[in-house]
């Protein structure tokens, strides 16, 4: 049986790799004594993939695995055992099962939403303005930093869909991820400073939340679990 | 006060913040009671070196066990983050409840390897205390420190008010609760200390006084007065099956040395390597049974989710129960793709065949330690190891598949001549060659043959048959490894050497005396940290650290006299006092000892000074098998 799961990283465990959150995972599968499955070869592992990597310093309050088992477990019995066994800081929501014919992961989830603890050079008080201001720009072009590459310049406009003050200094931006286009998300920010002339400075890591991962269909987004987005038939057996 | 919550936010400017997060699974954080005792421990080195290290881990669940007492942990802050503490203004911190040390009644040290002392001056500065004991305050907590290298102290005494001498397992409750009491009571610390002293393995170094001749030799050692006892015997455990071991692991995030069920199947060694501490500071041999290690496994797989075991002792190979452990264990765990790890093997072919039993799981490398060249100077050392036991674990390792085998040889080593060089340099020829011949005629895919070749440098240390030898001079070492150099530089062959600095460092606070305290301070105060990382030690600073005090590094270096007092001279190993000297002697006449514990008593008296029993399990078993 395979599953798919959502989950938080909060808190202190912000400051844990992803390759420590998979360790950190598989042990707890084990704890649990779930019946997992193990890749063939010298180093055997358990199966298990997870949604795109949060970036060292982030939480995210909605993030996803995928499991395979060998036998059928009730949805509410593994996710008790699960949590039962998981360190202070993760948590698991929900768990729903999907088929070998749905896409990984990292392959469907091609938007992200973040949440913004925004700092301003003066007054906050014009956020709504500098929000849509920026939401209607036709161009948003930054120069992305690349590891031992040439920096280069992109345009940011086509792969942020949505923004919205939730409350004066906290923002939202509901961006594209993953290979078929990736805004990180403090590019936005610094896209804002250029666009803004400086008004909104940009701020540490630590003050970004992931907050949803998503499917994004003609204009619409679903979870990775979401009936709508997997595929229908899950065989029985 | 939580010291963590307010610097929470800036731990993503350092490296590896998760060292500084706690949260662990299976963390132990109890509620701050007022009238519980408040231990913090202390290891000066990172997160996943203390995290390795099995003294920690007992201590840490041993005291937890008590009701009236809360455990917490910290270990040295890396140098950013030791920056950002102090750019914050903000101490040094407990991982469970964030807490900074004044809030504790103990800060407890594991002393574990000469250099990181300076990292011992890091932690007690961050946490606002004297260096000095005798300059600390009535309420400040206690400075106390215990662990593998306690054969010699000396160079960091001062900085302790209380050091334990030994196993701690038996006493350190009693310690911890009689300081309690007395401190109720409100006695002045320093007649505390007195009280504690009375404890078996109890050091207070202010109670002994040392004086000197102007030569710069000591000329005494003795208690304050003739209450203190006049020397401090070391402590250990007598029965390992039942003695407490930890089973509910922390397992952490960031990824540590031994990130691994670990258990101690055995303690102590007898085989009397003579350049090894460890090998007197552990004596004798006591081993856990099968049935004990099993269950404990069990348990801390369990409670971990960890995927690998590792049997650790300082020669897991000759428990005498191993090869059934190791049988029963990859068969109990196969399905759970769990493997075995054998912390250290013995030159034979014994040793591969359990290795490759393990092996049906994961595949690892090999390392053997002839340790010498030549079977002279395996003679000189004790290493009871002949070429013929090389060659036949090699080969065995070769035709099981293995490409890659490690060999650890040390230079320095006393009566060292060009031809135990050299005889380095066959052997390793040797084992390469064979390897080159079995890959040549076999069928199997193998890939080519490595033979990766780790130099060690001889340090004399405290409380070994070598305590009197000098050390090696620099101009000799780097020709001894120029030497290597030029002579193992081929295809295949792998050498990896010690810094030079680096060991003439660890070897001066080897056998080092008090007045070595005042050099760690200035070198700690130029900026020394971290010194046994390589990259940070920087050799010339402690070189002025030295000429400021007026200390000649080359007076710790020397050869000693046999009638000298050495500075550890009030510290009883347990040994008869004579052993030492009569295995000197021995070595210097290239004439081994042979190992107690399969043949006769060597005479060290540890058994009868020290009131334990070489305790070997599967005794009878063994004297049928051999
Ligand atoms: S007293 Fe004898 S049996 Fe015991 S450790 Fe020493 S030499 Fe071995």
């Amino acid at each position: 049986m395979l599953i798919r799961a959502e989950y938080e990283k909060r808190d202190e465990l912000k400051y844990i790799s992803h390759l420590e959150l998979m360790n950190t995972f598989r042990r707890t599968f084990r704890r649990a004594k779930l019946p997992v499955k193990y890749s063939q070869g010298y180093n055997p592992h358990i199966i298990f993939s997870m949604s795109q990597p949060l970036p060292v310093g982030m939480v995210g309050y909605s993030e996803y695995f995928d499991l395979e088992l060998k036998e059928k477990l009730s949805f509410n019995l593994m996710k008790n055992e699960i949590n039962k066994f998981l360190p202070e800081g993760l948590n698991v929501f929900e768990i729903v099962e999907i088929s070998d014919k749905d896409k990984s992961l990292q392959a469907i989830a091609n938007t992200a939403r973040y949440e913004y603890e925004m700092s301003f050079k003066n007054d906050k008080s014009n956020s709504a303005k500098m929000i849509s201001d920026f939401l209607n720009e036709d161009e948003i072009e930054i120069t992305r930093y690349r590891r031992k590459k040439d920096d280069r310049m992109i345009d940011l406009a086509p792969m942020i869909y949505d923004g919205q003050v939730v409350e004066d200094n906290i923002w939202e931006f509901t961006i594209s991820t993953g290979s078929s286009g990736n805004v990180r998300p403090q590019e936005v920010i610094r896209a804002l400073k250029l666009k803004t002339d400086g008004e909104v400075k940009e701020i540490p890591l630590v003050n970004i939340k992931r907050i949803g991962l998503y499917v994004r269909r003609d204009g619409k987004l679903f979870k990775p679990i979401h009936r709508e987005v997997l595929k229908k038939e899950v065989s029985e057996d | 006060m939580n010291v963590r919550e307010k610097i929470s936010d800036r731990l993503i400017e350092v490296t590896n913040p998760e060292r500084y997060i706690g949260n662990e699974y299976n963390i132990i954080k109890k509620e701050w009671q007022e009238d519980s005792i408040k231990v913090l421990t202390a290891f000066p080195d990172t997160y996943e070196i203390g995290m390795s290290h099995l003294g920690l881990k007992i201590i840490y669940h041993l005291l937890n066990k008590e009701d009236n007492i809360i455990c917490e942990r910290t270990f040295s802050p890396w140098p950013d983050f030791e920056n950002l503490l102090r750019e914050e203004n903000l101490p040094i911190f407990s991982l469970e409840s964030g807490r900074s040390v004044d809030e504790f009644d103990i800060l407890a040290f594991t002393l574990q390897y000469e250099m990181s002392y300076t990292n011992i001056l890091t932690i007690l500065d961050l946490a606002g205390l004297e260096f000095y004991s005798s300059n600390r305050k009535e309420s400040d907590p206690l400075v106390i420190g215990g662990g593998s290298i306690v054969s010699n102290v000396e160079p960091v005494a001062k900085f302790f008010d209380l050091i334990f001498i030994g196993e701690a397992e038996n006493y350190i409750v009693d310690i911890i609760n009689k300081h309690h009491e007395l401190d109720n009571k409100g006695l002045e610390k320093r007649e505390i200390l007195k009280k504690l002293s009375r404890i078996p393995g109890v050091y207070v170094p202010s109670l002994y006084n040392v004086e000197y001749h102007e030569s710069g030799h000591i000329k005494n050692i003795e208690p304050v007065n003739d209450e203190v006892k006049a020397n401090v015997t070391r402590q250990l455990v007598t029965d390992l099956d039942k003695a407490f071991y930890p089973e509910k692991f922390l397992v952490p995030y960031m990824e540590i040395i031994h990130d691994r069920a670990t258990v101690e199947v055995s303690r102590g060694c007898t085989k009397g390597c003579r350049f090894c501490s460890a090998g007197i500071t552990y004596r004798p041999v006591r081993e856990r049974s099968k049935e004990t290690l099993l269950k404990q496994i069990d348990n801390i797989l369990k409670n971990t989710g960890y995927e690998e075991i590792s049997l650790t002792s300082l020669s897991t190979i000759d428990h005498t129960e191993v090869k059934e452990l190791v049988e029963e264990l990859t068969e109990k765990y196969e399905d759970d793709k769990i493997s075995v790890s054998l912390s250290s093997l013995r030159v034979d072919k014994f040793s591969v065949e359990l290795a490759k039993e393990v092996q049906k799981v994961r595949k690892t490398g090999l390392t053997f330690a002839p340790e010498a060249g030549t079977a002279r100077l395996r003679n000189v050392i004790n290493k009871g190891v002949s070429e013929e036991n090389l060659y036949e674990a090699v080969e065995a390792a070769f035709n099981e598949g293995w490409s890659t085998v490690k060999l650890y040889f040390m230079i320095g080593l006393p009566t060292e001549e060009q031809a135990d060089l050299k005889g380095i340099v066959d052997l390793v020829n040797n084992v390469l060659n064979k390897g080159k011949e079995i890959r040549k005629n076999t069928n199997k895919r193998m890939k080519p043959i490595r033979i990766n070749v780790s130099i060690s440098t001889f340090i004399p240390k405290a409380s070994t048959p070598f305590q009197w030898e000098p050390m090696v001079n620099k101009d000799k070492l780097q020709e001894k490894i120029r030497f290597l150099r030029s002579n193992l530089n081929k295809k295949g062959i792998n050498l990896s050497w010690n810094e030079e600095d680096l060991s003439l460092l660890e070897s001066i606070f080897s056998r080092g005396d008090r007045r070595l305290a005042d050099v760690l301070i200035s070198a700690w105060k130029k900026g020394s940290r971290f010194d046994g990382w390589g990259d940070f030690l920087d050799f010339e600073r402690w070189l002025e650290a030295f000429r400021e005090n007026n200390i000649d590094p080359d007076f710790y270096l020397r050869r000693r006299d046999l009638d000298e007092t050495l500075p550890w001279d009030h510290i009883n190993m347990g040994l008869n006092p004579k052993f030492l000297e009569k295995e000197y002697k021995k070595a210097l006449n290239d004439s081994p000892t042979s190992d107690c514990r399969f043949s006769d008593c060597k005479g060290c008296n540890i058994c009868f000074n020290l009131d334990v029993d070489l305790d070997i399990i599967g005794d009878d078993y063994n004297v049928n098998k051999s």
